[in-house]
């Protein structure tokens, strides 16, 4: 309740006896916690926390500065399967960034086209390109095995975990 | 992009046209336009498939990127052949992992998202000792080709005592034919199947049937004897090579008055040269067969062709093997049976020998089927485009034709029958070594540029074929990128190769006055530099190079022509000097003068009489050198004491 203290004590008795006079509260007045919070990281104090592009921006520059994670259209009006889309996704990622172990740095981005979900996302080189071919090729069939229907990745690979650094914060 | 745009384009442009020559009158003060008719045109049934199959139509094979199958990402991308191979076979591999899970855990992929519900998705079923089994999953499996769960399934029927109707034993026992009881490689995996080399080896190579198996069983189960049964076995027991039962059987099924079926007679005509010995005892079987299928009505087909032509081809006497061939090839004509391309690789093989007169039938055949689209009707139809090439280089040397057998490749979807990576790679060994046999260096690097790395990557020795033809034309300005190609394709670790380079870049001095040359010797420079680096690099390897010391003796060349690199060179030569009771051989004369020249250009009379210690240590002509230290420094009292220390004084009194 931070915001209240900066009103003048003269006005709120006022404003009390006017909600009490219409008997109903018209106005919503608790702050929403979460929009305040969520994607947004907090500053260390040696400035060293290292923030991706992606996390460098909070979510209001979704659309703006940054992108969707999930791309599909199952919250459209009428459309199928909202709710196993989501978890879905959720299962994904978790798959993927157990599987490439300490490979993955960066958001794990799935798009649905059609019956095909492409999966794309920033890998460190820290493993030979055989062994990513053999993972490639496991997480990709896993998944459609899951999934049923066809998965394609579509990973880049960087040299350093550092590349992908937008700022220290 | 351009075929939507044209998607686009073309219904609207239509469209339009109907509308104003339909209402046109409304609008204009014109002369009415003659009642247009407009025919509605009939729908063409299309398959679901249709559309993409346009869309890939529109498509090649980009050579400028790697296949599709790779990765796209600069560190995924493979780089040689060995790479090429390991990633594509690790990512099946995955798949391979994947799939095994799959089924040990089959508990968790029990669900059911897809509509309607994809089988290859879900773990197979897997039938024990216990099952609960009836004929209908018999069949099913039947079907579906799963030939371990079938046998299982027949097996359990039999110990349960159910009854397997005839039908479905006939269809097990073809099943069980085809494969001669043994699991086939699953179908999905096309990438075991592209660099699966030993598919070549695995033929001719003796019996593999297996004698007294489940095959001979179910036959003899099978009462009374049908021509169907007979012709499962005759063509299982040819298939795996098992002639001398086969043709008895065959033997048998005519005594009985069976009548058999075309393909059985040519999987009886396929073996005839394991049967008989001699050319002419083979031809005369054949006769003998082909008679036998006239007298029962058979119409022989593609296959027949194919199998006499194969029978032929492994006749010794080449003029008998050659008239035979001629002989055949009207009569199927007759026939209306078209070849196929394997019929025109037996043809290949018949008629272009090693030992035997040239002969240029291969110039028939491609203006018989040049700018023909071929489909894949028998299995040897895969062998014509990499025997094709062969003979345009071995047998001809004719590049023209070769351009020609590479056109036909390129023409609708003729690459399929390319084969697999072994074939493709015979085909492009050969195509880029006549090439860079017959062409101008020019022309052929244009080729060489469209094909490699994507498509082909040189093995070592067409690199050799191709440093021969750049040391022929003296075209030293394409020694370096045909070095940063061979550090590419790990060709470094073949001394042969690295002399070679080294030779072209030293014998071939660039001319400074060309601006095409300005830039080489600091490039030759630059190579000779990292070949130098390379080979002490690989010291500590298993496939190690050694320096000879004409090998540093051309490295020293190449470092002192650059100008700029003086420095370097003094290394490499305090290198060769320290190293010399290792290093086998000396470096060339020539190499010493030029370094002693450069080192009077750079003043350094010090380098100057290391080179000459060198040289008389070593037992080499040290006299120029002497002079050419002396006429060239103003040396020093201790310089001169040690000069004549080297050499005597004498030399300075002439």
């Amino acid at each position: 309740m931070n915001f209240l203290k900066k009103v003048p004590t003269q006005i709120l008795p006022l404003a009390e006896a006017q909600l009490s006079l219409s008997n109903k509260s018209a106005l919503h007045t608790s702050a929403v916690c979460c929009r305040v919070q969520s994607g947004r990281y907090r500053i260390t104090v040696k400035r060293d926390r290292p923030l991706t592009y992606e996390m460098a921006n909070p979510p209001h520059f979704i659309g703006h500065r940054k992108s969707w994670n999930s791309w599909n259209t199952s919250t459209l009006k009428d459309a199928l399967r909202p709710s196993q889309t989501a978890i879905e996704d959720v299962f994904i990622r978790k798959f993927v960034t157990g599987t490439w172990h300490a490979l993955v740095c960066s958001e794990i981005i799935i798009k649905r086209q059609h019956n095909t979900i492409r999966i794309a996302a920033i890998i460190r080189q820290a493993i030979s390109p055989r062994k990513m071919y053999f993972l490639i090729g496991y997480t990709e069939e896993l998944l459609s095995y899951w999934m049923q229907c066809p998965v394609t990745l579509e990973f880049q690979t960087v040299a350093d975990k550092k590349d992908v650094v937008f700022k220290y914060i | 992009m351009y075929l939507t745009r044209q998607l686009r384009l073309l219904p609207s442009s239509s469209l339009v046209r109907h509308i104003t020559s339909g209402n046109g009158t409304h609008y204009t003060t014109a002369a009415p336009p003659a009642a247009e008719h407009i025919e509605i045109p009939k729908r063409i049934e299309r398959s679901p498939t249709d559309l993409l199959q346009a869309l890939a139509s529109t498509v090649g094979r980009d050579s400028t990127a790697p296949h599709y199958k790779y990765h796209d990402d600069p560190f995924l991308i493979p780089t040689s052949n060995v790479t090429k191979r390991t990633y594509t076979l690790s990512k099946e591999a995955g798949r391979k992992a994947a799939n095994w899970i799959k089924e040990e855990h089959r508990e968790l992929f029990m669900h059911q998202e897809a509509q309607p519900p994809i089988e290859k998705f879900a773990p197979s079923m897997v039938y024990t000792e216990e099952s609960e089994v009836d004929t209908s999953s018999l069949q099913q499996l039947i079907a579906q080709g799963e030939l371990t769960d079938a046998v299982l399934v027949y097996n359990l029927l039999e110990k349960k005592g159910i009854e397997v109707n005839d039908a479905l034993k006939q269809s097990l026992l073809e099943l069980v034919c085809f494969y001669n009881n043994q699991e086939p490689l699953p179908e999905e995996y096309i990438e075991e199947r592209w660099f699966l080399q030993n598919s070549r080896r695995r033929e001719r190579h003796g019996k593999t049937w297996k004698d007294g198996d489940l095959a001979e069983k179910l036959y003899a189960a099978i009462e009374p004897k049908t021509p169907q049964s007979y012709a499962a076995l005759i063509r299982g027991m040819a298939k795996y090579l098992q002639c001398e039962r086969a043709y008895a059987l065959l033997q048998e099924a005519n005594e009985r008055q069976i009548q058999l079926d075309t393909n059985t007679y040519n999987a009886i005509i396929q073996i005839v040269s394991l049967l008989k010995d001699t050319a002419d005892q083979r031809w005369q079987l054949c006769t003998v067969l082909l008679n036998q299928m006239a007298e029962q009505q058979l119409h022989p087909n593609l296959g027949t062709l194919n199998a006499l032509l194969e029978c032929i081809s492994t006749f010794g006497n080449f003029k008998l093997a050659r008239s035979s061939a001629l002989k055949v090839l009207p009569e199927f004509k007759q026939l209306g049976v078209t070849p196929s391309l394997g019929t025109y690789y037996y043809l290949l093989i018949i008629f272009c020998r090693e030992r035997a007169p040239v002969s240029h039938v291969i110039v028939d055949i491609l203006n018989d089927i040049g700018g023909k689209q071929f489909k894949v009707e028998h299995p040897k139809d895969t062998y014509f485009f990499a025997t094709a090439m062969d003979v345009c280089r071995n047998h001809l040397n004719d590049k023209a034709l070769a351009k020609k057998v590479d056109e036909l490749l390129h023409t609708g979807n003729n690459y399929d029958l390319i084969g697999d990576s072994f074939k493709e790679s015979i085909y492009y060994r050969n195509y880029l070594a006549l090439l860079c046999q017959t062409e101008s260096i020019e022309d052929f690097m244009q080729t060489y540029d469209v094909l490699v790395p994507n498509i082909y990557i040189p093995e070592p020795g067409i690199m050799e074929e191709i440093l021969r033809a750049i040391e022929i034309n003296g075209a030293v300005e394409h020694v370096p990128r045909i070095w940063s190609d061979m550090v590419i394709f790990d060709h470094t670790h073949r001394e042969s190769l690295l002399l070679y380079v080294l030779r072209i870049m030293v014998n071939n001095r660039p001319n400074a006055e060309l601006p095409a040359q300005q830039q080489l010797p600091e490039q030759c420079a630059k190579v000779a530099l990292d070949m130098y680096n390379k080979i002490e690099e690989s010291a500590k390897r298993v496939r190690k190079v050694s320096f000879t010391g004409q090998m540093l003796g051309d490295i020293l060349t190449l470092l002192v022509r650059s100008g700029s690199s003086f420095d370097k060179a003094s290394e490499v030569f305090a290198y060769i000097d320290k190293q010399q009771h290792r290093i086998p051989g000396t470096p060339a004369e020539s190499a010493l003068s030029e370094y002693v020249e450069a080192t009077v250009l750079n003043k350094a009379p010090s380098q100057a009489l290391m080179a000459l210690q060198y040289a008389v240590e070593n037992n080499m002509e040290t006299i120029a050198l002497a002079k050419r230290i002396h006429e060239g420094f103003t040396l020093s009292e201790v310089h001169l004491a040690k000069l004549k220390s080297l050499v005597g004084e004498s030399f300075l009194d002439k």
